[in-house]
């Protein structure tokens, strides 16, 4: 099990299905880890595991690398094509690049799955999509079941199929629960984990090699960006505290600089890193499982500059890329020895940083307006190339609560070095939704000319909920899932199409929110009035009034009539008598 | 049923009863009044409470401290050097002082936030009001939260200038230190937006404006980086480098909203009882002793000044611009010379920032509503709502009284047969208006034996239910309010220069406008008379006759003389002015307290000034009232008792005050949108007093049939005749005499 780089215990909920035997053809299995530094500090870890099955072996329930329990929820929900992301943060664009994988193994904040299933009609894929979603939730502790009908879209334009298939008869369905939850919660506050971003991974198809040989792939990776400084603190006291004097790192060269005055330059400068630093334990060496010769044997990368020094230790050796390519170096790692490199402390003003990928474009998605009934949406598309149109796919699944106008629906050019005239929008797919239903589904495809900034505006409105409709943190407001945004014609350097994908962050909106204390209040008053009223009304209308001398005599009244009547008789007889006395 | 309604037209027309309204409205101005006094007491108000559990005041440790105060230091010389005036040697050997330009300082701010790896950016605005123009920059940083979405934010703002126009030296390095400090925690749930602006009014406005995309693209420029919804904004200002002894809490709003309590409860608990520094608030340290605080007196300073602050609506620091978009906000101040440094200062915005960073729901559960009295008490919108509430019912109330009023005339009767053959007459009326009649006459004759003692029985006084003509003064009320927006855009469109003059030319137009009514009245008879006398000679109209008017159709008869004619279209025109204002008062108690509370206040004497005929005294009295308590001479009262109270130095004059409050209302009016004093002042006070003061000057030259009088010695005749009033009354207190003569 503990192949790469060991992680803490609380990853092998993902982990537990790269099963690692002892027996196993070496193509089965791959693994990799990426190590990119980042400017200001940081550093992005890609990891991933591939594993194959037979689809023999994968229908007739013979799992050997692929996970069982998995294997069986999907086989039960007629699950060909599986993609399973769990996000937390937000790629910082500006400082970090392009994103990993080109956005392609990312999701939305939150939990996304989408998903083909077989199936005839449209009904029995729904009912195919909640078994799986309730399966799901149940392996990984997410909260998946809620993954309703009311957020589940069908894409027409923003997925498509990655794997082989035979079968016609697939549905798509996508699915978004943003906010908290998932293994990316469940992970939390751990110092692996204690990173900037941070995004999970599943991805389950069908491939086909030469039409004969079909495969069942199962692809997890976890990439994430780590502040170094920040994973550097020990575990015990992870506490920012102010440092000692003499660990502050100053600019000497300021006329004011003292011993009680410094100027900071240490956020310029990346600390000396090394791989237990940042994950707290040492690489346990190569895997038995994987390929022991060969390209992808060499599962530790590190995309530095060749001019950068790197003091390795003694569990393996280094190669580096060739001239031409992107400058790397990667390490074949030896099958039980421990490895670990010591990175040395590097400088923005000394150090040759490795030169970013510039993202094809930027989107930024808000909410303009305020107050609880109207708002409107403003996504900013900024297409920074000078000379390449980008053509992409504005992919929105809003919750039902939130009514977009489409006729508000806008693009203009905001900025642009861009003289001619543009068609921006190209298409657009809409799906209205039905209250407590569905959700609204927006797919449009807009193209957006070379150095501009265009932006896609709309109005909405929102709609009252009903009382038990509100979540216990109403007033927090509702989570509006992220936009996604697929890029089209884009090739890879041989010429196939390549899928580049990003997301927007989610939005937080605001709904009109009841004084949930109010009804209470109302109870207490109505009770009030109720009783006393009912009190009195019962009272008159129960009870029988007669006159005083009707009210026939019960027993303790007669015995005390006849005690008065004695005490009478025996009083006037004393009077009596004394009145005969006196007379 | 019969029987309740015969005794409930006794009652309407009961003659105790139709004297007690007058009092009954003076006794809801004063109840008002009283109200607010009595609230300072222990009784009335409350202790502070946190309501919100999860803000959690005070419940961290704090470690802005150590070496973080050497970073301090450095910082403050890089910002002094932008901010403050500096010496600088020329190639000569001469010395010169000048200050950078606001966009090398922008530059220098950013740099700044660089060398911390915050991503900052920049947002031009220019606001141009009355020909003035008021231009900036504001610079701002994002720390993004390490595993956040940027779906929340907290906002810190530090302008460069303060509200007295002080400059924030250290202020702006407190922000920046603290944004460096801040962006290495990992436990931030919502970004921390970190906002450097030139002032605390336009600046921020315009800032919050592009972050709403709520503003004007011609004056401000869109922002190129934002964040998520904002949850909370502390506003830092530190003016002075010594030591201070005490933070003051700024909390009023724009148009006198205000943050939630629990901010400020937060602000205090964190201060004063966690980190030991005293928290003020309404500039008690100029006016109350620390150990004083809880005294009566200084809690309604307290109070006082809250509700100025409030009824006036204007910008009282950076936070306030942010609470009309529903953002709680406060500005902490260091004031006074003690013991605590930047770095207490710097904890107290450390705790607080950890507070907000805390919540899971925007602030909601505490007040929004609410009146301070000291750092830990206040009053609640339940205690103190019903004095503005009585003293809007005490127009009401008045206003309905002279509405039951204008519906009858005292008619004489010459016995009983008579009485009983015009009901007989008007044997078509309607069965209760009979009843009513005869109830009143009961009522009258009761009436007449108590105050005449008991004369001729045969000779009485009835009051006769007659026609309201609503036509005329339901146009002149409607008139007068729409046209009361003329005045208020003249004064907000005015330009910087000719704000001045052109108060004063509007002021003299607007006393002219009920004297030029009063006129235009007098000379044409028809628009009194004429709305149900169809213009004909009014001795060819028959008494008591039901008539069809052009108009109005009416069962009942017109007043019976030209006299009572015109004492009933004052007294409806009053009614319903006094009724809108009641209405206004109220509507605008729930919106803005203070406001309607002074207001109510300023237009209760023009409660009562009116159309007095028969009582000169009244009429003296009631012009005196209006004289006094209008806009124009209260604004000048209201600018020498701010110059005596010692707010504006001697080099300013009077005339220069009202100047920097007509500027100000007009900036307010169209940077902040505050509408609170304009409006106040000129849609509902000007009409009321217009209204007054149309009754006033009418009772001195109309005469009784509602024309100009000729003569100008019977204008001395009143005052004669007040003068031998005013000496029989003096005689009648020394001598009491039994019979008293009464005035016809």
């Amino acid at each position: 099990m503990k192949c790469l780089v060991s992680l803490p215990e609380a990853l092998w909920v993902l982990l537990t299905f790269v099963s690692c035997l002892s027996i196993v053809a070496a193509t089965d299995y791959f693994e990799r880890l990426d190590l990119t530094p980042l400017p200001l500090g940081s550093l992005l870890a890609s990891f991933e595991f591939r594993s194959n099955e037979s689809l023999e072996a994968y229908a007739s329930q013979d799992f050997r690398y692929f996970p069982r329990s998995l294997g069986q929820v999907l086989q039960h929900a007629g699950t060909k094509e599986l993609h399973l992301r769990f996000t937390t943060g937000r790629w910082d664009t500006e400082t970090w690049g392009a994103r990993p994988w080109d956005g392609t193994k990312e999701g939305a904040t939150g939990v996304e799955l989408w998903a083909w299933i077989e199936s005839d009609t449209e009904q029995e894929a729904m009912r195919k999509w909640l078994t799986l979603n309730q399966g799901l939730s149940g392996l990984f502790c997410a909260s998946m079941n809620f993954i309703d009908e009311t957020r589940t879209t069908k894409p027409s334009l923003s997925f498509q199929r990655t794997g082989d298939h035979r079968n016609a008869s697939l549905h798509l369905l996508h699915g978004v629960l943003p906010g908290k939850a998932g293994v990316a919660s469940l992970l939390d506050g751990h110092k692996v984990f204690d990173a900037s971003w941070q995004s999970m991974s599943v991805d389950v198809r069908p491939r086909c090699v030469s039409g004969q040989n079909c495969l069942v792939e199962i692809d997890q990776t976890i990439d994430m960006v780590l502040n170094i400084a920040r994973a550097k603190r020990p575990r015990e006291d992870p506490i920012p505290r102010p440092v000692q004097p003499y660990e502050l790192i100053c600019d000497e060269t300021k006329p004011y600089h003292s011993q009680d005055t410094c100027y900071p330059i240490d956020a310029l400068e990346t600390p000396a890193w090394s791989l237990k630093d940042v994950f707290g334990r040492p690489a346990a060496g190569a895997c038995p499982l994987a390929e022991e010769g060969g390209p992808e044997a060499k599962s530790l990368c590190l995309n530095i500059p060749h001019s950068q020094g790197v003091w390795i230790g003694a569990g393996g050796f280094e190669v580096r890329s060739p001239p031409g390519e992107a400058e790397k170096r990667c390490y074949q790692m030896i099958a039980g020895e421990p490895f670990d490199f010591d990175m040395p402390k590097t400088s923005v003003r000394t150090h040759k940083q490795i030169e970013l990928e510039e993202e094809l474009i930027t989107a930024e998605r808000t909410m303009t307006g305020h107050g609880a009934a109207k708002g409107g949406m403003r996504t900013v598309f900024t297409n920074p190339s000078a000379t390449e149109p980008v053509n992409l796919v504005l992919f929105e699944s809003l919750p039902w609560f939130l009514r977009p106008f489409m006729h508000t629906l806008k693009a203009q050019i905001v900025e642009s070095e861009f003289p001619f005239e543009w068609e921006i929008i190209k298409d657009l797919y809409y799906r209205p939704a039905v209250d407590r239903r569905r959700g609204t589904q927006i797919e449009v495809v807009l193209s957006i000319p070379p150095a501009s900034v265009v932006m896609v505006t709309y109005d909405f409105d929102k709609a009252i909920l009903r009382y038990t409709e509100y979540p216990p943190d109403a007033n927090r407001g509702f989570i509006v899932a992220p936009a996604v945004v697929r890029i089209l014609d884009k090739a890879d350097a041989s010429g196939n199409a390549k899928a580049i994908y990003l997301r927007t962050t989610s939005l937080l909106l605001a709904l009109p929110t009841p004084d949930f204390s109010m009804p209470y209040n109302v109870i207490i008053l109505t009770s009030t009035v109720m009783a006393l009223a009912f009190g009195s009304i019962f009272n008159i209308l129960i009870r029988r009034f007669v006159a005083f001398d009707e009210v026939p005599e019960n027993k303790i009244g007669k015995l005390v009539k006849s005690a008065r009547l004695r005490v009478a008789t025996l009083k006037e007889k004393i009077t009596g008598t004394k009145a005969d006395k006196t007379e | 049923m019969g029987l309740l309604r015969s005794s409930l037209s006794n009652i309407r027309t009961s003659p105790r009863l139709l004297k007690a309204p007058p009092y009954i409205s003076l006794l809801c101005f004063l109840g008002g009044i009283i109200w607010i006094l009595l609230l300072p007491l222990d009784e009335y108000s409350r202790r502070t409470y946190i309501s919100e559990n999860a803000l959690l005041p005070g419940q961290v440790h704090t470690y802005f401290h150590g070496t973080e105060q050497n970073i301090f230091r450095a910082y403050r010389h890089e910002v002094a050097e932008v901010l403050e005036v500096q010496e600088h040697v020329q190639q000569d050997g001469s010395k010169a002082y000048m200050k950078a330009t606001p966009q090398h300082r922008n530059q220098r701010i950013r740099d700044l936030f660089g060398n911390s790896g915050i991503k900052s950016a920049v947002q031009s605005y220019k606001y141009t009001v009355g020909g003035q123009d008021f231009e900036g920059e504001n610079v701002y940083g994002v720390v993004h939260a390490p595993r956040g979405d940027g779906t929340e934010s907290i906002v810190i703002v530090a302008p460069v200038e303060n509200f007295e126009g002080q400059l924030n030296t250290d202020g702006v390095t407190l922000l920046l230190t603290l944004a460096r400090y801040f962006s290495r925690w990992s436990l931030w749930s919502k970004d921390i937006i970190l906002l450097v602006t030139p002032d605390t009014s336009t600046g921020p406005q315009a800032w919050i404006d592009a972050y709403l995309s709520q503003h004007d693209p011609e004056m401000v420029a869109s922002l190129s980086l934002k964040s998520g919804a904002i949850q909370g904004v502390i506003c830092i200002d530190f003016p002075f480098r010594h030591s201070f002894h005490a933070l003051h809490i700024s909390y009023d709003g724009i148009n006198g909203q205000l943050p939630n309590l629990d901010l400020i409860n937060t602000a205090t608990q964190i201060s004063a009882g966690q980190l030991g520094i005293p928290t003020l608030l309404q500039s008690q340290h100029l006016y109350a002793k620390p150990e004083a605080q809880h005294h009566y007196l200084n809690r309604l300073k307290v109070l006082g000044h809250g509700m100025r602050n409030q009824a006036v609506g204007h910008s009282t620091g950076a936070h306030s611009v942010f609470m009309p978009y529903h953002i709680d906000a406060i500005t902490l101040t260091a004031v006074g010379d003690g013991r605590e440094d930047e770095m207490a200062f710097g904890r107290v915005v450390e705790s607080l920032t950890r507070s907000l960073n805390n919540l899971l729901e925007k602030l909601h559960q505490s007040f929004f509503f609410y009146l301070l009295l000291q750092n830990n008490r206040f009053v609640s919108i339940g205690t103190y709502l019903p004095s503005a509430m009585a003293v809007g019912a005490g127009f009401s109330v008045m206003a309905i009284y002279l509405w039951i009023k204008s519906g009858y005339e005292q008619r004489e009767e010459k016995d009983q047969q008579h009485t009983k053959a015009t009901e007989h007459d008007n044997g078509q009326r309607d069965r209760t208006e009979a009843a009513l009649a005869d109830a009143s006459i009961t009522n009258e004759q009761l009436f007449n034996t108590e105050s005449a003692g008991g004369i001729d029985l045969a000779r009485r006084k009835v009051w006769k239910p007659i026609d309201r003509p609503l036509v005329l003064p339901l146009t002149l009320i409607a008139g007068l309010y729409l046209t009361s927006l003329i005045p208020l855009a003249i004064l907000v469109t005015a330009q910087k220069g000719a704000l001045l003059t052109r108060t004063g030319s509007l002021c003299s137009v607007l006393i002219m406008v009920p004297i030029g009514l009063t006129f235009v009245l007098s000379n044409n008879p028809k628009l009194l008379h004429g709305t149900y006398f169809d213009g004909a000679p009014l001795e060819k109209q028959g008494n008591g006759a039901p008539r069809e008017t052009g108009l109005v159709h009416s069962d009942l008869s017109p007043p019976s003389d030209s006299k009572t004619r015109v004492l009933q279209f004052h007294t409806i025109l009053k009614s319903l002015s006094l009724l809108v204002l009641g209405l206004e008062l109220t509507v605008l108690a729930t919106l803005n307290f203070s406001l309607s509370m002074f207001l109510g206040v300023l237009c209760t004497p023009l409660c009562f000034a009116g159309f007095y005929k028969d009582s000169s005294s009244r009429a003296v009295a009631s012009l005196v009232a209006v004289v006094l308590f209008n806009p124009f001479v209260v604004a000048n009262a209201a600018t020498l008792a701010a110059k005596l109270a010692g707010y504006y130095d001697g080099s300013v004059g009077l005339t220069d005050v009202l100047r920097i409050w007509l500027e100000a209302v007009s900036f307010g009016w169209r940077v902040h949108g505050a509408y609170g004093v304009p409006v106040g002042v000129f849609c509902v006070w000007l009409p009321a007093w217009t209204v007054a003061t149309l009754g006033t000057v009418s009772s001195f030259v109309m005469d009784e049939e509602g024309k100009v009088e000729k003569r100008v010695e019977k204008v001395k005749g009143i005052a004669k005749d007040n003068l031998t009033q005013v000496k029989q009354a003096a005689q009648r207190r020394s001598s009491p005499s039994p019979a008293r003569k009464r005035k016809k």
